[in-house]
C-alpha cells in the first residue's frame, strides 16, 4: 500500500459497493449491509493509516478532458493535512452510521436501496474532500445533492418526503448556481481551476479587488446552500423526513459540511479578500444565532436538532470568517460532526422506541425505559451546549474568543446564542426524559439492540474528550488569540450562558406538561419559511400563469411550432428530390459538377 | 516484425483461400465460414500492431505509405469488416430466403467472402499516396460493394439498389478517372507527394486546369462520403442493399473516403490560391450537406433510410471538419469523429438486425414496444440514438465538440451555427425511434427478440465504449496518430 493508491481506493470502494449492492444487493439484506460497512471501515481504516503517514508522496492526477491551453480538466488527489483530518472523520462517522443504520432500518421498506444510497453519498463526499480542482469538487457536490436528494426521498410514496427531497435539491440548486459562476469567475481571473494553481495565483492578482470579492462571495454561496446558512436554510429542516440515520450522516460528516470544508480548501484565498470573509462572517454570526432562536421553540426532535445543525455550521462560517487559519472551523467542525452524529443516533433510537413519533409531547419519562440512549444523550448534550471541557467547550469558545476581538457585535451574538443552544437542547432533553410517559407508545418503549447502541457509546467517548488540549494537538494547530486581548467579562458571559440556558430550561421544562412557553415568531421559525411559500405561491405562482400563457402561445406556437412545421414541411419538399429516378439523379449529380466547377473555375 | 504490405495481401489470401474452401465445400455450415474470416482478420489486426520498418520497393516508388494515419485507418477497417461480418451471421436466414438456390443454403457463401476483399480494397486506399493506387483500390471496393449491394436477387429493392450505386458509381467514377488525367497534364505527376512538390512552380495560366481536375476529383470523393449533391444514390442504396452491407457503405466506405480526400487535397492547401478556392467549395458543400441531410430525415418513417439521411448529415459535420483543417485540432478531430462514428453506427444496425428478423420490417414502427420486449437491447438503442443525435456523455457529443470547436478556432461561424441548428433537428428524428420503443405499445404477439450471442457481445462492447469515451474522450484521443 502507498500513500499514493490508498486514496483512490478509499474514494472508489463506497462507489464499488453502491454498484455491487445495486446489482446483487436484492439477493441478501445482509449482504449489501455488509458491502456498505466493509467499504466505509476500508475507507476509515486507510484513512487512519494515511493519517500517521508523515511522508506523502506527490499525488496522481489524472487528465480528464482537455480543451486546449486554458482549460484542461484533471480527476486528482489532494492530500494534505486538510483533508486527511476530513477524511478521518467523514468515513469514521459513516462507518458508525453505517453500522446503526443495520438496527434502524431493520423493518423498513427499501433496505437494499438505502444502503446503496448511502454508499453513493459517501462516495460523493469523499470526492469532494479528495478534489485536487474546482471542477471536480463541483461535480462531486452535485453528486451530493443528487445522492441526498435520493436519502430525503427513501420513503418516495410519502408526499412530504418527497417533497422535501425536491426543496433540499431545489434550494441546494440556488446556491450552486451562485458557487458555478465564482468557479468560473476565479478561472477567468486566473486561468485554472486547480486548487494549487488557484493558490499560487491568486496572492499576486493583478485585477480589480471587487472581482475577486465578487467571486469570492458567489463561491460562497455553495456554502450557503449545502451548509444551510440563512437565507438558504429552510431545506434542512425539511430533510428530517428522510431515515434518520440520514439526518445524522447529512448533518454531521457529509453534505453540510461539504460547505465549511470547501471554505476551509479555499482559506488562502479568501485570506487575501477581506470584504468577502466579512459578509462570510455575517452570514454565519446571523445565521447562528436565528437558527437558535428557531430552535427554541419546535416540539419535533428531530427538527430542533436540525437547527441546532444550522446554527452549528454558523459558528463554523463565523468562525472562516474571522479565525487566522481555517483550523478553528475546522476543530468545530470535528467536533460537531461528534456530537450531532451522537444526538441524531440517540434521538433515532427514541424514535424506533417510540414506533416513529417524533413529537416530543407525547414522548416523556423515557429515562427509565432507555437508559443507554439517554447517556449517550447527555454526552452529546453537553458538547453542544459548550458545557465545560466538552468538546464543544474548546471549539465553539475559541470561535466566540475570535469573533469578539475582529468583530465585536457578531461575537456577542454568537455568545448569546451559546446560552439560546444550552437552553433548547436542555429543553428536548427534559421534555423527552423526564415528566410522566404522555402517550401510550411512551409507556412502553424499549431500548434498541446493540447494532445501535455500540455505535452511540463508541461516538460518546470523542464527543465529550476529543477537545480536551492533549487529544487536539494531534488533530490540529490552533491559534488562540492574546489572552489579554479577549474582554475578561467574555469567559463568565460564556459560563453564565450555558448555566443559564440550562437552569433555565430546567426550571420551565422539568416535568412539565405542556409547553409554558410559546412565541409563534420563533415557533413560525422568524416566518421565513412562510415568507418563501407566499413568494412560491403567490408571486412565482402569478409569474407562471403570464410565463404558461406566454409558453402556450408565444413559445409553443411562434417559436417551436412555426419553425418545426416549417421545417418538417422542407424536409418533405426535399423528399421530391428523392424521385427514385436514376435519370434525375445523374441530372442532378451532372449540375452539381457544374456547380462546383462554376465555384473552382470563377475569378 | 511484420512488413506492412504482408497486411493486405495475407487479407487478399484469406480471401482466396475462403473462396477456395467454399468451392469445395470445407465448410459445412455457411457461417463457418464467417467464423474463418473473422478469425483470419483478428489475426492481422493482431498483426497491425508488429508492423516493422518497410523495406520494399512498393512504397520507394511512392505508391504505398504507413503512417500513424493509415495504420489506424487499417485498424478502423479490419474492425469494421469484423463487425460486419458478425452481423451478417445474424442476417443470414434473411439472405437465404432471398437468394434462389438449388440446395438450401447455396450461393449465400460469398456473402461472407466478399466482404474481406472490400476490406483489403479499404486497406490499401488507406495507405494510398498515388492517384493510380488510389483509383485502383477504390474499383477494388466499389466493384465488390456492387455485388454485395444486389446480392439479395429475389429482392427488386436490393437490385434497384444495386442498379443505382452501379450506374452512379460508374459515373463518378468516370469524373475521377478525368479529374486524374487533368491533373496528370498540368503537372506531369500522379503522385501526391510529387504534386505537392511542383504545386507552387506552376505557372499562374494552368492554374485553371488544376483547379479543373480538382473539382473533378472533389465530385468523385463527394460521390464516396455522400456529400450533396452527389447523395442521390445513398437513401435509396443503403434501403435496399442487406443491412450489413449498408452498414459497411455507411461507415467504413466513408471514413476511407474522408481518408483519402484528406490525403488529396492536403497538398492543395499549402498554396494559398488554391487554399481559397477549395476552401470555398468545402464550405459550400458542408453547408448544403449539413441543411439537406438533417431536414430531409426528418419526415422519414424508415429506420434504415433514416439511417442513409443520418450518414448525410454526419457526412456534414466532417465536412465541417475538413474545412477547418487549417486549424491543428481539425484533423484529430475528424478521425474522432468518425472513430465515434463507427462505434454508433454499428450499434444501430447491429440492432436493426435481430429487430427486423423479428418484427418482419425496418421500419421505425417495427421498434414499437422494444423497451418491454427487450429492454437491453432497447437501452443499448437508446444510447446509440443520443450519441448519434450527440448527447452529452456519449462519444457522439465529444465527436461535435471537438468538430465545432476547430470550426469556430478557423471563424467558420456560419457553419458552426448551421451545425447547431441542424443537431436540434437531428435530436428530433432521432428520438423518434427512442419513442417507438418506449411510448408505443407493442404489437399484441410479439415477444423478446431472439439475438445470438456474438451480437449481444458485440452490442454490450459497442454501447460501453460509446458511455465510457463520452466520460472519457482522452481514452481515444491518446490512440489519435
Amino acid at each position: 500500500m502507498s500513500t499514493q493508491t490508498a486514496p483512490w481506493i478509499i474514494l472508489f470502494s463506497p462507489l464499488a459497493a453502491a454498484v455491487l449492492i445495486f446489482l446483487i444487493g436484492r439477493f441478501s439484506k445482509t449482504l449489501s449491509a455488509g458491502l456498505a460497512i466493509l467499504s466505509a471501515a476500508t475507507g476509515c481504516f486507510l484513512s487512519w493509516w494515511l493519517f500517521r503517514q508523515t511522508e506523502v508522496a506527490p499525488q496522481l492526477s489524472l487528465e480528464w478532458l482537455n480543451f486546449g491551453p486554458e482549460l484542461t480538466i484533471t480527476i486528482g488527489i489532494t492530500l494534505d493535512h486538510l483533508s486527511k483530518v476530513m477524511l478521518l472523520v467523514v468515513t469514521t462517522i459513516s462507518t458508525l452510521v453505517f453500522i446503526y443504520s443495520t438496527g434502524y432500518m431493520r423493518d423498513e421498506e427499501g433496505y437494499t436501496r438505502f444502503f446503496a444510497g448511502l454508499s453513493l453519498f459517501l462516495f460523493s463526499m469523499l470526492g469532494i474532500v479528495l478534489a485536487d480542482n474546482f471542477v471536480m469538487m463541483f461535480i462531486f457536490w452535485e453528486l451530493v445533492g443528487v445522492s441526498s436528494y435520493i436519502l430525503i426521498g427513501h420513503y418516495y410514496s410519502k408526499d412530504s418526503a418527497a417533497d422535501a427531497g425536491k426543496q433540499a435539491f431545489i434550494v441546494n440548486r440556488i446556491g450552486d448556481f451562485g458557487f458555478m459562476l465564482g468557479i468560473l469567475l476565479l478561472w477567468s481571473a486566473t486561468g485554472t481551476v486547480a486548487f494549487s494553481g488557484l493558490l499560487s495565483a491568486i496572492p499576486g492578482f493583478e485585477g480589480a479587488p471587487v472581482y475577486l470579492t465578487v467571486a469570492c462571495v458567489l463561491v460562497f454561496m455553495g456554502t450557503v446552500g449545502k451548509s444551510a446558512q440563512m437565507p438558504l436554510h429552510v431545506w434542512l429542516p425539511n430533510s428530517m423526513e428522510g431515515p434518520t440515520p440520514v439526518s445524522s450522516l447529512l448533518h454531521a460528516a457529509t453534505m453540510v459540511a461539504a460547505g465549511v470544508y470547501m471554505l476551509a480548501r479555499i482559506f488562502p484565498i479568501l485570506e487575501v479578500v477581506p470584504d468577502a470573509r466579512e459578509i462570510i462572517a455575517w452570514v454565519g454570526g446571523i445565521t447562528c444565532f436565528c437558527a437558535a432562536l428557531m430552535a427554541t421553540q419546535q416540539n419535533d426532535i428531530k427538527r430542533i436538532l436540525a437547527y441546532s445543525t444550522i446554527s452549528q455550521l454558523g459558528y463554523m462560517v463565523l468562525g472562516i470568517g474571522v479565525a487566522p487559519t481555517s483550523s478553528e472551523a475546522m476543530f468545530h467542525l470535528f467536533t460537531h460532526a461528534c456530537f450531532k452524529c451522537l444526538l441524531f443516533l440517540a434521538a433515532g433510537s427514541v424514535m424506533i422506541a417510540m414506533h416513529h413519533e417524533t413529537d416530543m409531547w407525547h414522548m416523556g419519562g423515557l429515562r427509565k425505559k432507555t437508559p443507554v440512549t439517554m447517556i449517550c444523550f447527555i454526552a452529546g448534550m453537553l458538547a453542544l451546549s459548550g458545557c465545560p471541557f466538552t468538546s464543544g467547550y474548546f471549539s465553539k469558545d475559541l470561535i466566540i474568543e475570535w469573533a469578539v476581538l475582529k468583530i465585536p457585535f457578531l461575537g456577542w451574538l454568537a455568545a448569546a446564542a451559546a446560552g439560546l443552544t444550552a437552553f433548547y437542547i436542555f429543553r428536548e432533553f427534559f421534555v423527552v426524559f423526564f415528566g410522566k410517559a404522555r402517550s401510550e407508545h411512551a409507556e412502553h418503549a424499549h431500548e434498541q439492540p446493540v447494532s445501535m447502541l455500540v455505535p452511540m457509546l463508541i461516538l460518546a467517548v470523542p464527543a465529550l474528550f476529543a477537545g480536551l488540549p492533549m487529544i487536539q494537538e494531534h488533530f490540529f494547530t490552533l491559534s488562540h488569540p492574546d489572552a489579554h486581548a479577549v474582554p475578561h467579562l467574555l469567559h463568565p458571559f460564556l459560563y453564565a450562558m450555558f448555566f443559564g440556558g440550562a437552569g433555565l430550561a430546567a426550571l420551565l421544562y422539568f416535568k412539565a406538561e405542556k409547553d409554558p412557553v410559546s412565541i409563534p415568531l420563533f415557533a413560525n421559525r422568524l416566518y421565513i419559511d412562510d415568507v418563501y411559500f407566499w413568494f412560491v405561491n403567490k408571486i412565482q405562482g402569478g409569474g407562471s400563469i403570464v410565463l404558461s400563457w406566454a409558453d402556450r402561445w408565444v413559445v409553443d406556437l411562434v417559436i417551436v411550432q412555426v419553425p418545426s412545421k416549417l421545417t418538417w414541411a422542407c424536409g418533405f419538399a426535399l423528399r421530391f428530390l428523392q424521385i427514385g429516378s436514376i435519370q434525375a439523379y445523374a441530372f442532378f449529380f451532372g449540375a452539381g459538377v457544374v456547380g462546383l466547377l462554376y465555384i473552382m473555375l470563377s475569378k | 516484425m511484420i512488413d506492412p504490405v504482408f497486411l493486405e495481401v495475407s487479407v487478399v489470401v484469406l480471401g482466396i483461400f475462403l473462396l477456395m474452401a467454399e468451392a469445395f465445400g470445407l465448410a459445412k455450415e455457411k457461417s463457418t465460414l464467417a467464423w474463418w474470416a473473422i478469425g483470419g482478420l483478428a489475426a492481422v489486426f493482431i498483426g497491425t500492431f508488429f508492423i516493422g520498418p518497410n523495406s520494399n520497393s512498393f512504397e520507394v516508388s511512392g505508391f504505398y505509405v504507413v503512417d500513424g494515419l493509415s495504420l489506424f485507418f487499417k485498424r478502423f477497417v479490419l474492425i469494421s469488416t469484423i463487425l460486419v461480418l458478425v452481423m451478417s451471421v445474424d442476417y443470414l436466414p434473411i439472405v437465404q430466403r432471398l437468394v434462389p438456390a438449388e440446395r438450401p443454403g447455396a450461393g449465400s457463401g460469398e456473402f461472407f467472402i466478399l466482404p474481406v476483399f472490400t476490406c483489403a480494397g479499404l486497406m490499401w486506399m488507406v495507405s494510398a499516396t498515388d492517384f493510380i493506387m488510389i483509383f485502383c483500390a477504390l474499383e477494388l471496393v466499389t466493384i465488390s460493394f456492387y455485388i454485395q449491394v444486389a446480392y439479395l436477387r429475389r429482392s427488386m429493392s436490393s437490385l434497384e439498389a444495386g442498379t443505382k450505386y452501379l450506374i452512379l458509381g460508374a459515373l463518378s467514377t468516370g469524373f475521377l478517372v478525368y479529374g486524374i488525367t487533368w491533373f496528370f497534364g498540368a503537372t506531369g505527376q500522379t503522385n501526391l507527394v510529387a504534386i505537392r512538390e511542383v504545386l507552387p512552380l506552376i505557372p499562374v495560366a494552368n492554374h485553371p486546369a488544376i483547379l479543373f481536375g480538382l473539382a473533378l476529383v472533389l465530385v468523385a470523393l463527394g460521390f464516396k462520403i455522400a456529400a450533396v449533391p452527389f447523395q442521390f444514390w445513398v437513401p435509396d442504396v443503403y434501403q435496399g442493399a442487406p443491412t450489413p452491407v449498408t452498414a459497411y457503405l455507411a461507415v467504413a466506405s466513408k471514413a476511407a473516403g474522408f481518408l483519402v480526400l484528406i490525403r488529396v487535397l492536403e497538398p492543395f492547401f499549402t498554396v494559398p490560391s488554391f487554399q481559397n478556392k477549395l476552401f470555398l467549395a468545402l464550405v459550400l458543400l458542408a453547408l448544403l450537406t449539413l441543411v439537406f441531410g438533417n431536414l430531409a430525415a426528418i419526415p422519414q418513417t424508415n429506420f434504415k433510410r433514416l439511417l442513409g439521411y443520418s450518414s448525410i448529415a454526419h457526412a456534414g459535420y466532417l465536412l465541417m471538419g475538413l474545412a477547418a483543417i487549417g486549424d491543428a485540432f481539425a484533423g484529430g478531430a475528424v478521425v474522432f469523429y468518425l472513430s465515434g462514428y463507427l462505434l454508433m453506427t454499428f450499434l444501430a444496425f447491429l440492432i436493426l438486425v435481430p429487430v427486423t428478423k423479428a418484427s418482419g420490417g425496418d421500419d421505425i414502427a417495427h421498434f414499437n414496444g422494444l423497451a418491454r420486449r427487450s429492454p437491453g437491447l432497447a437501452l443499448a438503442m437508446l444510447i446509440a440514438a443520443a450519441s448519434l443525435a450527440g448527447v452529452p456523455f456519449t462519444v457522439g457529443f465529444f465527436g461535435k465538440f471537438f468538430i465545432f470547436e476547430a470550426a469556430m478556432n478557423q471563424g467558420l461561424y456560419l457553419l458552426v451555427l448551421a451545425g447547431i441548428v441542424t443537431v436540434a433537428s437531428g435530436f428530433y428524428y432521432y428520438f423518434k425511434v427512442i419513442r417507438a420503443m418506449y411510448w408505443q405499445p407493442a404489437p399484441e404477439d410479439a415477444g423478446p427478440v431472439a439475438i445470438t450471442k456474438t451480437s449481444s457481445v458485440a452490442i454490450f462492447i459497442l454501447a460501453m465504449l460509446i458511455l465510457i469515451l463520452g466520460v472519457y474522450p482522452q481514452l481515444l484521443i491518446g490512440m489519435l496518430p
